[in-house]
């Protein structure tokens, strides 16, 4: 076969598998997990993150880069839920800047999302952009119902 | 132009978020292009997305050539306001590291080694590809990745 022809199919697959690939990811992107029992954000490690929960009701913290377009997202996401619920608080951090806490919980990527309660305990965690409606059902207490699967 | 593009409050150029997977879509079809034809008119369309990359990271967004497309696109066919808006600031990396590797990219190729120069197109049109369909971010996944060998380097 003409070399030409050739390299038309090898793209053509490759763009096809990257696509499948891309899907793939992303079905597992943004993911609402319930946090694993005792595990919390430290308080210093809540004052380093600058994020004061006190008289909150719950709270979010949010580790990105200053490169990534997904964390915009989030951010909107978070704004939007602060907007809807009284003493809900959220920061933004640079992750790069908490490799501690980073490492400590296991952060892979950016954007991470950590969903806490007023004492700090990890309600929920999630990687990517997490659908609104799944941070409200953790807000709203039911941990486990829907964030299973 | 560029004045009368949307800023947000710390003055950062603030774009339509359908614009970068757009433009990823024409750089797909330009380097995939490239690859398959090789040869002179291969080399001209790298040598042409070296330079869109290059405009766009340099100059900004308001100046890439895609972007402009694409709001040309967007009038002429009314696709409607943005569903969402991002800063520049995130794509403009992007296009950063597309231009980095294009630039390896062009080098192995005017200095003879095809195999390798077509390789790193390959990669680029890969990257391309994944944000076009996906809009996955690559750059995410690595980050904390570098962060972290970066802090081990410093510490010795």
């Amino acid at each position: 076969m003409d070399p030409m022809v050739l390299r038309a199919l090898a793209v053509a697959v490759g763009v096809v598998v990257l696509t499948l690939i891309g899907r793939w990811w992303q079905a597992r992107d943004g993911r609402v997990r319930p946090g694993e029992d005792h595990d919390a954000l430290r308080r210093d490690d809540l004052d380093a993150l600058g994020l004061d929960l006190r008289g909150a009701s719950a709270g979010a913290v949010l580790l990105g880069s200053p490169t990534c377009t997904p964390c915009g997202q989030v951010k909107r996401v978070l704004a939007d839920l602060a907007t809807k619920r009284d003493g809900f608080r959220w920061v933004y951090a640079d992750a790069a800047d908490h490799l501690g806490l980073a490492e400590q919980h296991r952060v892979m990527r950016v954007p991470t999302l950590f969903v806490v309660d007023a004492s700090g305990r990890i309600l929920a965690r999630s990687s990517g952009v997490p659908d609104v409606d799944d941070l409200e059902r953790v807000l709203d207490g039911d941990r486990c119902d829907g964030l299973a699967a | 132009m560029s004045r009368r593009l949307a800023r947000d409050g710390q003055g950062s150029l603030v774009i339509d978020v359908r614009g970068p997977r757009f433009g990823a879509a024409i750089t797909s079809l330009v380097l995939g292009t490239a690859l398959v034809v090789q040869g002179p008119l291969g080399l001209a369309l790298v040598a042409w997305q070296w330079l869109a990359f290059a405009i766009a990271t340099f100059a900004g967004l308001a100046w890439s050539p895609y972007g402009n497309v694409f709001r040309l696109v967007k009038r002429r066919f009314d696709l409607g306001p943005p569903p969402a808006t991002e800063t520049e600031g995130p794509p403009r990396f992007a296009q950063a590291c597309g231009f980095a590797v294009a630039s390896v990219a062009l080098v192995l190729l005017l200095s003879g080694l095809t195999v390798a120069g077509w390789s790193a197109v390959g990669v680029v049109l890969a990257l391309s590809v994944l944000l076009a369909t996906t809009g996955v971010c690559v750059g995410c996944e690595l980050y904390l990745v570098g962060q972290r060998l970066r802090a081990s380097g410093g510490r010795g």
